[in-house]
Order: C-alpha cells, then structure tokens, then sequence
C-alpha cells in the first residue's frame, strides 16, 4: 500500500518532470522575470490602506500612534468590513514595515 | 476536532493528511506551507451569513510555479486532498479567501505575480494569478505603455485573473472581462498543462491575438469552474483614449428606470455609449456621502420617505446613470449631442458631467472606475450597516425597462419582509443588464444575519422561479443556484468533471459542481 502511493507520487513527479522539459513554448513569457515585491511601509499604506483609510471610508490611522501589535492584528484578521490581507499579500516582513510606518508619528507626511 | 489542524478535509485520515502535508512541504518548503490557526486566519474571514467554521480551510499552500502546481496535484490525487484555488483572493461578497467546503486547502496564488508581457502595439498583457491591477496599473504607467485597465471596484487589492474567471464585470468598455480573456495556460487536474487556443501550437506568437484557436474553444470551461488551475492568462487592454468624458444622468423617480433602459439601450448596443454604464440607486451611492443613522433608527429597512431626503440633502438622483464617451474630441462632441438629444427628450434628466460633478465624491470616484483609475471608495457600502455582512444578489436582467423594473420591485419587496435596504445598480451589459445588489447586514447581530441568509435564499428561489438565473453567487449558495439551471446543464458539468478530474481535487463544490 504504502509502495504504491511512493510509487504514484514518483509518477507524478517525473510527469512534472516531462512537461519542465517539454516546454517548447517560445521565451515570450521569460521577458519579466522578478516577481513583485513591497519596497517599504509607505508604499504598502499607499497602495492599500490609503484608498480607505485617507478617503472617509475607514477610520483615520495615521498620526494615532497604533501599537504595531494592534495593527498586525488587524492586517491579518480584518475588522468588520475591513477585509483581512494575507501573508501572501503581505509578507510578514512588509507587515512589520507597515506597522512601523502606521505606528510611527516621524514617518508620515 | 482535530488537535494538529484548524480542519480535515472530508474523508481525510489526520494520518494521510499528515503525509500529504509533508509532501506538500517537500515541493514547496516548509514556509509555504501554512497550516496553524494564525497563519489561516485571513483565510477564514469571510462576509457570509454562515459559520466561518462551514468554510475553515485545512492548510494553505503558497505555490509559485508551474511545476510546484504540478507537484501539489500529484499529492492532492494520491491522498485524494481537494484545492481550493484562489488567485488574489478577495473575492469579497462571494466567499473572499475561504473555500467552499470546510477542510479544503487553500491554493493561493498570489505570490505568482509575474507580468509576463505587456504589448504597447498589440494591446495586450499575459500575467501570472498573483498580478493585483496595481502591480498591473504601475507597470503600464512606468513603461508608458498607454494603456488603460478595466477592473471591478475593488481595483488595487484584487487581479485580473481571478475576477475574469469569476467572470467579473468592470466600467470601461472592456468591462465584461471574459470577453477581452484572449490565451489561458492551465494545468490540469493530471498534471498536464494546457495552453488554450493559440498557445497549444509550439512556437506560436498568436496566443494573445486570436482567441479561438482550432476545434472547441475550452477557454470557457475553466471560468466559474473547477477543471483546472489558470497560471497564466492573458487580456486584452483599451489603448488609452485621446478623450474622455464622464457623465452622470439622474432622475427621480424609481419608475424612471424604463425610460432610462429604453433610452440606453440602442445607445450602447450601436456603440455610441461603450462603456458597461451603471445605474446606481441611491442607496447605491447614498453609503459614500450620508450615513444611515442620520435617517432611520431601530429595525426595518429604511423608508422611501427618508430616502428621497437623502436625495435631497445629498445630491442624488433616486437612479443615478454613470457613463462616458472615449475617443478623440471631435467623436465625443458628436456623441455627446446624440446622448443629450436622447436624455433630453423628456424632460426627466438632469444631466451632469464633470464641470458640475467633479468635486462629488460618487461621481469622482465613478469617474476613476470608467477611466481604470485605483479607488476603493465604492467600500463605503459596508459603513451603511456596519458590522461586516454582505452578500452580492447578482441576477441578469434583459436590457428592458419593463424587465429591470419587475426585478427591482421584486428585490426590494423581499429585502423589506427581512428589514434590509435595496442598495442596488445595473450594470448595462451589450444586451443584458448584471442588476447587482448588496444584501448588506451586520454580521456581529445574529438576528439580522439568520435574516440575510433566509431573505439571499428567498431572493434566489423567487428570481430563479420567474425566470431569472444569476450570474454568479457566493459559496454558501453554489449548490442551490446550480440547481436553478436545471439538471441537464448540471450532469454535463459533473460528465467534465468526471473525465478532467477523476478524483475530485480540484475546488469540489465551485459552481454546485463535484
Ligand atoms: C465593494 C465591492 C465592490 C465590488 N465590485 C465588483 C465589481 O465591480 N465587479 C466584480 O466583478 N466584482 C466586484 N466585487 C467582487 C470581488 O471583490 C471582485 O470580483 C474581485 O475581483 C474578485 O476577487 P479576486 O480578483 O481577488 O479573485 P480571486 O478571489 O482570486 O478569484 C475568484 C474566484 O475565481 C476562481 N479562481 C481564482 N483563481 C483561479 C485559478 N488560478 N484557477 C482556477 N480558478 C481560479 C476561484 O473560484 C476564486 O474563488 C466587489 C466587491 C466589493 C467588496
């Protein structure tokens, strides 16, 4: 029993092996390589807080001094309406950004 | 109630999900493998009057290539584990993140967000799941491409590849999203990976240019479905236009929606309006400018009474037509004349573009949506009865007036048996209308959230009783909307699934199909 699923998944892989190789598609989609990623906390506020929280369609956060724990918290989970963002959305790092940026009265403008 | 899991998929020993798990983690590592309750929780959110616990997910798994997808099927068959794909995930109002079935794990997709290609020429982009229309709109704009988006109103945190398989509307002229879908790569539930159309021919560069390809066109089968994982899709885009005006058109009366239907509708389908228009009631708009609570107080919907002083105090027409005219000035000002003599003819319309509106914050925000611009304003709809509940009633109507004013009488009939608002629109379509409504509730009061679920299930049963079918609904609903269009439309969904998906992996339940 255990044999034969060892032996399914070895399938399985060498059938993901075989189209890896057999991937005779032009180069057109290898043009742009790099993924995306969030290049600091403002940028991330920006691009999704902003739209709600600076347009009377959430509440205000900047300027509060949130704790940061309480931001994460939130990010995470949602809040009512609020929708809860994913570590695939923003990655746990970009949070601990975010959060600093939001928490902090120096970074803001 | 498992120790180890939040969840079990049905069916699955804690045993074999185990070792299906530790698969998983050798294909992805172990990062991408998210299975604890902290990890999950943004996966569980969801605005639906049920249980988060009917839609809790076992694990998520972060994929972000081809073959780490292939990898992931291969265990899925061999431990018999159903996927949930999602590809930005926020399919807010129709299920979010969650899957449909409680136990199913999660395939996220948003760390697959490559732009592949975006052709200034050929007008047209090829980009990975995880592409969101930020990352889409920025790039266009730093490559000055010249090229404009359509996108839902969620714009910046959703994607093009997860709305356009949800089939998804936006408001520029390419707002039926399915229509402009042009090339898919797919993997299978077996393994294999398709390339619809064009794609499927070695060497090919017509992928994105020629939808149809040889023989069947499949690109259909993989939307509202669950026959493959989409990894690559490609669209069409709008070139920017020289010019552009947005307009909005209200009237006063709720029965003015025949005369705003019969007047549109030669406009749009001879292309003299092109864009997907909307015609927002006010309580659509109302959310943006006026609180609920400065109205009405205590249960019930609110009155007409109130509404019309929220028209009054707030600007609003009680059916707002939000359109615009693209093109080079010379073809705006002709088709401006031809819109004006149409609406003008019975004296219902007031008519206001941007020189009177553009500082209203539901114009201006409209205005954004019908140009491709990031806003999120339209959220302002969850502040009208706060506590996070909303489910989108999305029944097609002809593109008639009698027809939309049956519907709206209907919906806000039954939306007041249950004390809830009609905050509806119709979003003009070539020939139908998508009449979109909010059933929106306060999901922290258990009373008024039994009392979406019954009103969502009596609005199907009645629309669907009458002839009308919706286009698209959340996954508390699946099954029950499957079965409004009948049982041979359903046995040939299950003979596909059937011969892709013999095990059953792939989103078991998406569209009531398993
Ligand atoms: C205020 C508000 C306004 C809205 N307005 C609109 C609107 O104007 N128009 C509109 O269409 N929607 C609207 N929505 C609904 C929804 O938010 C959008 O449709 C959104 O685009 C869907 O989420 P997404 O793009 O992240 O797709 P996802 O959540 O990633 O995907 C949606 C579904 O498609 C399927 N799917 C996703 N990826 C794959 C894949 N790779 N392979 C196979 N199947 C897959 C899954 O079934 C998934 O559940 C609105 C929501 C809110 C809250």
């Amino acid at each position: 029993m255990k044999k034969r699923k060892l032996k399914n998944l070895q399938f399985g892989f060498a059938l993901a092996i075989i189209f890896m190789m057999s991937n005779v598609w032009s180069a057109q989609e290898e043009k742009n390589n790099t993924g995306f990623a969030w290049k600091d906390g403002a940028e991330i506020y920006t691009k999704i807080c902003a739209y709600c929280h600076e347009a009377q369609v959430g509440p205000q956060i900047l300027n509060r001094e949130l704790p940061a724990a309480y931001i994460r918290a939130v990010v995470r989970n949602g809040n009512r309406a609020m929708p809860a963002f994913r570590d695939s959305e923003i990655d746990d790092e970009s949070l601990a950004k975010l959060a600093d940026f939001i928490s902090k009265k120096e970074a803001q403008h | 109630m498992t120790r180890k899991y939040i969840a079990l998929p049905n069916g699955v020993s804690e045993k074999n999900f185990d070792a299906a798990i530790s698969d998983f983690r050798r294909v992805l590592g172990d990062a991408s493998v998210l299975t604890s309750a902290e990890q999950l929780a943004p996966y569980i959110k969801t605005m639906m009057p049920v249980p988060d616990a009917d839609h809790t997910p076992s694990a998520a798994l972060l994929a972000t290539t081809v073959e780490q997808i292939q990898g992931i099927v291969a265990i899925c068959n061999q431990y018999k584990v159903p996927i949930w794909m999602i590809s930005t995930g926020k399919n807010l109002g129709y299920g979010s993140a969650a899957p449909a079935e409680r136990g199913q794990v999660v395939l996220d997709l948003k760390r697959m967000n490559r732009i592949l290609e975006v052709d200034k020429d050929l007008a047209f982009a090829l980009v990975e799941p995880g592409v969101t229309y930020q990352q889409l709109y920025d790039y266009i704009k730093e490559h000055r491409l010249g090229l404009w988006l359509s996108m839902p109103a969620p714009s910046a945190i959703a994607g093009p590849v997860g709305n356009t398989l949800d089939r998804g509307v936006g408001y520029t002229p390419y707002g039926e999203h399915f229509l402009f879908a042009c090339g898919m790569e797919v993997v299978l539930a077996n393994g294999e990976v398709l390339r619809t159309g064009m794609g499927s021919m070695p060497n090919s560069n017509t992928w994105q240019v020629f939808k149809w390809g040889y023989g069947p066109y499949l690109d259909g089968i993989f939307t509202q479905s669950n026959y493959g994982i989409v990894t690559k899709f490609g669209f069409w885009l709008m070139p920017e236009p020289p010019a552009f005006k947005p307009f909005v058109i209200q009237y006063q009366h709720e029965e003015d929606i025949v005369e705003i239907v019969e007047t549109i509708r030669p406009l749009r389908i001879s292309g003299v309006i092109p864009n997907a228009v909307v015609i927002a009631h006010a309580l659509y708009e109302a959310p943006v400018k006026a609180k609920r609570s400065d109205y009405v107080s205590g249960p019930g919907s609110i009155p007409d009474e109130a509404v019309y002083r929220i028209m009054k105090d707030h600007k609003l027409g009680i059916w707002n037509v939000y359109a615009a005219l693209y093109g080079t000035q010379e073809q705006i000002d002709v088709n401006w004349k031809i819109v004006t003599q149409a609406f003008g003819q019975s004296g219902n319309a007031k008519i206001l573009t941007e020189q009177e509106a553009a500082d209203d914050p539901a114009f201006a925000y409209r205005a954004k949506l019908m140009r491709g611009e990031m806003t999120l304003t339209e959220f302002s709809l969850y502040n009208w009865r706060g506590g996070g509940g909303s489910m989108w009633f999305a029944p097609v109507s002809q593109a008639r007036g009698s027809e939309t004013l049956k519907q709206m009488a209907l919906t806000k009939q039954i939306l007041a048996k249950y004390g809830l608002d009609y905050s509806g629109e119709f979003i003009v379509g070539m020939r139908d209308m998508h009449h979109i409504v909010d059933v929106l509730y306060d999901k922290t009061d258990p009373e008024q959230t039994k009392a979406a679920y019954q009103c969502f299930d009596e609005l199907l049963t009645e629309f669907s009783a009458r002839g009308y079918g919706t286009y698209r609904v959340n996954t508390a609903f699946m099954d029950k909307v499957a079965e409004t269009y009948g049982p041979v439309q359903r046995n040939v969904h299950k003979t596909l699934k059937k011969a892709l998906d013999p095990n059953g992996i792939l989103a078991p339940g998406k569209s009531g199909i398993r």
